[in-house]
């Protein structure tokens, strides 16, 4: 649809006052403005917080940081897919579904707190669960190790794009309530500290967190990670290459013993 | 760390291959008999019946795995909160489907196995039951759905078997295996209809 022709900016808000009480729907009409991004429609929502109905209400709750792409902080579900606030214009929103109503609601992953704020801690409790760090603290210095090779630091350029936004794990049908799964960003973080110089010296106890409960098995190879990420990571590879290493780990450390 | 998840879906994930995927292709190819006549087709009933060690053969290759595979595979199964409506990726399509067929070989194979190994014996005895089911409409229907399952869930599968073991890594060689599984997909499944079409006009 044409954005010439449009009057307001009609958003659809799934909201919620409180972790413990009922979701609701509440629409807003913003007028229309060219070059708006989901966030700044919000914002407008805040300076005068009137539904549709005229109805005077809270404003919505949500939560930004860097606005262009790369905090995570501001992702939710737009019309059905996770992806940031910030980076989703309206125009091209607009473009795309025509004159309906924006949806706007949290992700389903994690707790809600409130309207469509999150909270994502168990996705850096799983970064903490397979060591994603490079270990520098010791009693003697560690130095700068080895430099990559041009190879390496392509996929490990790539993998550190990630933002730990939670699309991916938001499209995961093996990521829920019902199972321990770590996710495919924190797997392919594992591969990016295993080709680290200094990160790689920890390689083992990476792999040994994804190979116990909830670790890299537990991928059902929906592959809807990829589809969705915002950076565009191939995790679906990282995935395969971190299967190919978990693999090798475990028969290794089976004839080793 | 407990390692017992991993190598369960490890086991679950190879045999899937081996003996699974092997059986069902030597199953194909010794009904195929049955493009060249009835007679030849009993000939094959006739010799497998009569191989040595066949229950034990039966029991260790076929019906253990399969038990085994089924059980696990409907736990897995359940353990999914499954969105191919929301996220219509082909991907996605597949691993939903992949869960919608072991639900239907389920039922498929006991079926198949009561009627065609439980509740008759001799070769005729087989031959008449496999002609009956493949004249009535019915229950011919049912026999295209579930060997068209059984060959979804074993291509796919395969594929997701390259993944899961590290054979296929990167975005290209994704590709080609997918696109191998689809062709493989086809072929078997003509095939498999084939045999049935062949003996629904016996």
């Amino acid at each position: 649809m044409a954005v010439q022709n449009v009057q307001y900016i009609k958003l659809k808000i799934k909201r919620r006052d409180n972790p413990s009480s009922p979701s609701y729907w509440q629409d807003f009409h913003i007028p229309y403005r060219p070059n708006m991004n989901i966030v700044s429609a919000l914002m407008e929502i805040r300076k005068n917080p009137v539904t549709a109905d005229g109805q005077q209400v809270n404003p919505v709750v949500w939560e930004c940081n860097c606005l262009e792409e790369v905090c995570g902080a501001c992702t939710m579900l737009i019309n059905g897919v996770p992806r940031q606030a910030c980076a989703a214009l309206t125009d091209k929103l607009i473009e795309k579904y025509g004159d309906r109503p924006i949806e706007l609601a949290p992700l389903t992953k994690f707790p809600v707190i409130r309207d469509l704020m999150v909270d994502r801690t168990k996705m850096f409790d799983n970064l903490k669960r397979v060591h994603a760090w490079v270990q520098v603290d010791g009693s003697w210095t560690i130095d700068r190790g080895p430099r990559l090779s041009e190879k390496d630091q392509r996929i490990a350029y790539e993998i550190s794009h990630c933002m730990t936004c939670g699309c991916c794990v938001e499209a995961c049908p093996n990521y829920n309530s019902k199972s321990d799964f770590v996710g495919p960003n924190a797997i392919a973080q594992v591969r990016m500290f295993n080709l680290h110089a200094i990160g790689r010296m920890q390689a083992d106890e990476r792999l040994e967190a994804l190979t116990g409960p909830g670790g890299i098995q537990d991928c059902g190879n929906s592959q809807n990670c990829k589809q969705v990420c915002p950076k565009h990571i191939n995790l679906t590879a990282h995935i395969a290459a971190m299967n190919r290493q978990a693999n090798a780990y475990i028969l290794k450390s089976f004839l080793d013993k | 760390m407990s390692k017992f998840d991993f190598y369960i879906r490890r086991f679950h994930s190879l045999i899937a291959l081996v003996p699974l995927g092997l059986f069902l292709c030597f199953h194909f190819l010794l009904n195929s008999s049955v493009f060249i006549s009835n007679a030849a087709y009993l000939q094959v009933i006739n010799f497998m019946k009569n191989a040595p060690f066949i229950i034990v053969l039966e029991l260790v290759l076929i019906a253990i795995p399969i038990i085994f595979h089924g059980i696990y595979g409907i736990y897995i199964a359940f353990l999914a909160k499954n969105n191919a409506f929301q996220y219509r990726y082909y991907r996605n399509l597949a691993f939903y489907l992949q869960r919608v067929t072991s639900i239907i070989l389920l039922a498929f194979i006991i079926w198949h196995v009561y009627t065609v190994r439980m509740a008759v014996h001799t070769p005729e005895g087989v031959i008449g039951v496999l002609l009956a089911q493949m004249q009535n409409p019915l229950t011919l229907v049912l026999y295209v759905i579930g060997v068209v399952s059984a060959v979804f869930h074993f291509t796919n599968g395969l594929f997701t078997f390259c993944i899961t073991w590290g054979i296929c890594v990167g975005d290209r060689a994704q590709k080609i295996f997918a696109l191998c599984a689809v062709a493989l997909f086809v072929v078997m499944s003509v095939w498999a209809v084939g045999i049935l079409l062949t003996l629904s006009v016996a």
